[in-house]
């Protein structure tokens, strides 16, 4: 039988440098009471993907602060406002208002994370590139919105026992809208088994006073893992993840080590460890030709007037 | 000498070409050999190319609209000789983020050094701050804002309301020397507290007023109090803790949950200390008051042993009191009583405390 090929992304990350990028960041974002934030989150992910390397290329994150910025602006004006109405709500003394308010409030998160979930990807993708071919997000907003609220009802009316079906229902969702250039993606993760396996872990890590927690992150980052695939055209790769309990275990306790012991200031080091973990943990199996990947996705600043307002980065990695 | 090797990549397909670069002088020129052995040539105009910033020594430019041509270079002296080639176009724009590019222990330095100013500005100009924002506060709003916290809190209590009429007639005979409107609310709890909201609202237990043997003592507990109102102190110190909170939650953003739980903790600590200068102010105030009125500063002393008699047993804690050391207050009131030269034996006050005795058997 023929040897297996298979690939890995490696990160190069510094903790020095990165402490560097952190620290000029949150001080430029209190100087400039967090309008910074944007140009921040750029500088963060520029560095984090230049660091990352694939087949001898390092990718490259292409936005900019003053693109996400009108994303920002307008995601605090609806904080804002969802919050005034709360307050509004409350100050007002009157129960029915009070309740109004409450379920204005609620509602309006539900519809904003599906909503900032979606634009966050379709930027994200459209700003990473791998040797100058494009990655891109192809969901549509209104369907994913529509997946996202009818899931969560029904997770609200089942006590959070469907969550774990809405869970794989996104990252389905999510995968099958993935592109790298002609490359498309899927996840073949089932709601049942990822059910169990969530009440397996819970339970035993109650019995077992959270040892087995360890084992049951490595099974949850192996489910998430092992169930992706990646097509280049009639080629299937699959992803492996070689991740163990007891390499969680060094991870997360270093981890926590550094952090605690620097009062928070060697973080960065931490993200490298981290980032170097997920990393060196994931495998991609199969035949790619890594030469014959073909730029398909648009330039996102072509896109209409409507997409702009999804230009926002939120704090997924 | 204008020849460098760099990788390109043409935009429409992911394969890494092994390429060299020539300058020309008003063009770049790529050539490559594809995969078929042909020589292929690329022409870049200067005004189209982009230099990609980052914070690596590794160069790249892109070229054209999307999908964009990308070439990667690793040599040095790039940089040097783009400059001496081409002077009226600026390929690398000074940025501060060029500090990323120097040597790890330098930029260690510098942050170093910016963390230290941070610590500075978070001890020092966090506290001023807050005291600057206090005094443009409206009193009105404040007053305003006091009622609120007072009624939401005040339902938890169960309030004397006998004590607190004849407390509230016996304020009547003391000017603090404050254009707050003084309210005191006595409650039943068995505790040694007294507490001031914003506005003007104290809240006194009723346990305090049991352990206080004259008129003086709750005089020089009310004084305190009143200082606080007066100069402000509940909004100062609110001010204070979300100035804090914000600084420490923007510092430790994107961490985990515990460095969160940490700064929360630390900047507690540090809220206490800010207290602690709060208090003596406070006390000072207190007893500039006593001195106008005449009344005897004695009071102090006495609440002061009071105070020091209730909490001897948890003096292990003291370190983490809101209050200054109680020893301390105590040895500055017993100085201060010393020099107290006229004192006013108010017999009106005194039928006043002792309708408070009376109510409180």
């Amino acid at each position: 039988m023929e040897q297996q090929e298979t690939r890995q992304v490696t990160f190069h990350g510094e903790g020095a440098k990165l402490f560097g990028i952190y620290i000029v960041n949150i001080l430029l974002t209190i100087v400039t009471f967090g309008l910074y934030y944007p140009w921040a989150r750029a500088a963060l992910l520029k560095y984090l993907y230049e660091e990352s390397e694939f087949e001898g290329s390092r990718f490259t994150f292409h936005g900019t602060g003053k693109e996400m910025f009108i994303g920002f602006i307008k995601a605090i004006g609806i904080f804002l406002g969802l919050y005034c109405i709360l307050f509004g709500g409350v100050a007002t003394r009157n129960v029915t208002i009070m309740m109004i308010a409450v379920a204005v409030f609620y509602i309006g998160f539900l519809l904003l994370i599906p909503i900032a979930i979606h634009g966050a990807l379709r930027y994200r993708t459209s700003r990473s590139s791998w040797r100058g071919i494009h990655f891109g997000y192809r969901g549509d907003r209104k369907e994913f919105l529509n997946m996202f609220v009818i899931g969560a009802i029904i997770t609200l009316i089942t006590f959070g026992i469907y969550g774990a079906w809405l869970v794989i229902e996104i990252r389905k969702y999510i995968f099958k809208n993935l592109r790298f250039g002609n490359i498309t993606f899927s996840y073949e993760g089932e709601g049942g088994a990822f059910f169990w396996l969530n009440v397996k872990g819970y339970f035993l890590s109650l019995l077992t006073l959270g040892i087995y927690s360890f084992w049951w992150v490595k099974d949850l980052f192996a489910y998430y893992v092992n169930n992706i695939r990646m097509y280049q055209g009639e080629t299937r790769l699959t992803f492996r993840s070689t991740a163990t309990a007891g390499g969680y275990f060094k991870l997360i306790l270093v981890n926590m080590l550094i952090i605690v012991l620097s009062l928070g200031l060697a973080t960065p080091w931490a993200i490298v460890r981290t980032m170097q973990f997920v990393f060196s943990n994931i495998h991609i199996d199969g035949p790619l030709d890594v030469n014959a990947i073909v730029q398909t996705e648009a330039d996102y600043t072509d896109a209409t007037g409507e997409d702009l307002a999804d230009m926002i980065d939120i704090g997924l990695v | 000498m204008y020849n460098y090797s760099v990788r390109y990549h043409d935009g429409r397909l992911s394969i890494a070409h092994d390429a060299t670069l020539t300058l020309m002088p008003d063009h770049w020129l790529i050539h490559y050999r594809d995969p078929s052995g042909e020589l292929t040539s690329v022409r870049w105009t200067l005004p189209g190319i982009v230099t990609d910033e980052n914070f690596s020594n590794l160069f790249i430019f892109r070229y054209g609209d999307f999908p964009q041509q990308t070439i990667e270079c690793k040599e040095e002296s790039l940089p040097a000789t783009l400059k001496k080639r081409y002077p009226e176009k600026v390929f690398f724009k000074r940025r501060i983020t060029n500090i990323f590019k120097l040597n790890n222990a330098t930029i260690v330095g510098v942050a170093l050094a910016v963390l230290m100013l941070m610590g500075l500005g978070y001890w020092f100009g966090l506290p001023w701050l807050a005291g600057a924002v206090a005094s443009r506060f409206p009193v009105s709003t404040e007053v305003e804002m006091g009622d609120t916290m007072y009624d939401n809190m005040i339902q938890a209590y169960d309030v004397d309301d006998q004590l607190t009429a004849a407390t509230n007639d016996f304020v009547k005979s003391i000017d603090f020397k404050t254009h707050y409107p003084i309210r005191i609310t006595v409650v039943k709890e068995k505790e040694v507290n007294a507490f001031a909201l914003p506005g003007g609202r104290i809240v006194v237990f009723d346990g305090i007023l049991r352990k206080m043997k004259t008129k003086e003592e709750l005089a020089a507990l009310l004084a305190h109090e009143v200082s606080h109102v007066h100069y402000r102190h509940s909004l100062r110190n609110i001010f204070r803790s979300l100035g804090g909170y914000l600084f420490l939650s923007v510092l430790v953003n994107d961490i985990n949950g515990i460095v969160t739980v940490l700064a929360d903790n630390s900047n507690m600590l540090a809220n206490l200390t800010y207290s602690r200068e709060l208090e003596s102010e406070a006390d000072q105030k207190a007893m500039a008051v006593f001195q106008a009125d005449g009344l005897d500063l004695q009071g102090f002393v006495d609440l002061f042993t009071t105070l020091k008699n209730e909490h001897e047993d948890v003096a292990n804690l003291k370190l983490l009191s809101t209050h200054p050391l109680t020893g301390d207050r105590l040895r500055a009131a017993e100085e201060m009583a010393k020099r107290q030269k006229a004192v006013r034996e108010d017999v009106a006050l005194e039928r006043k405390w002792e309708r408070i005795e009376e109510d409180l058997e």
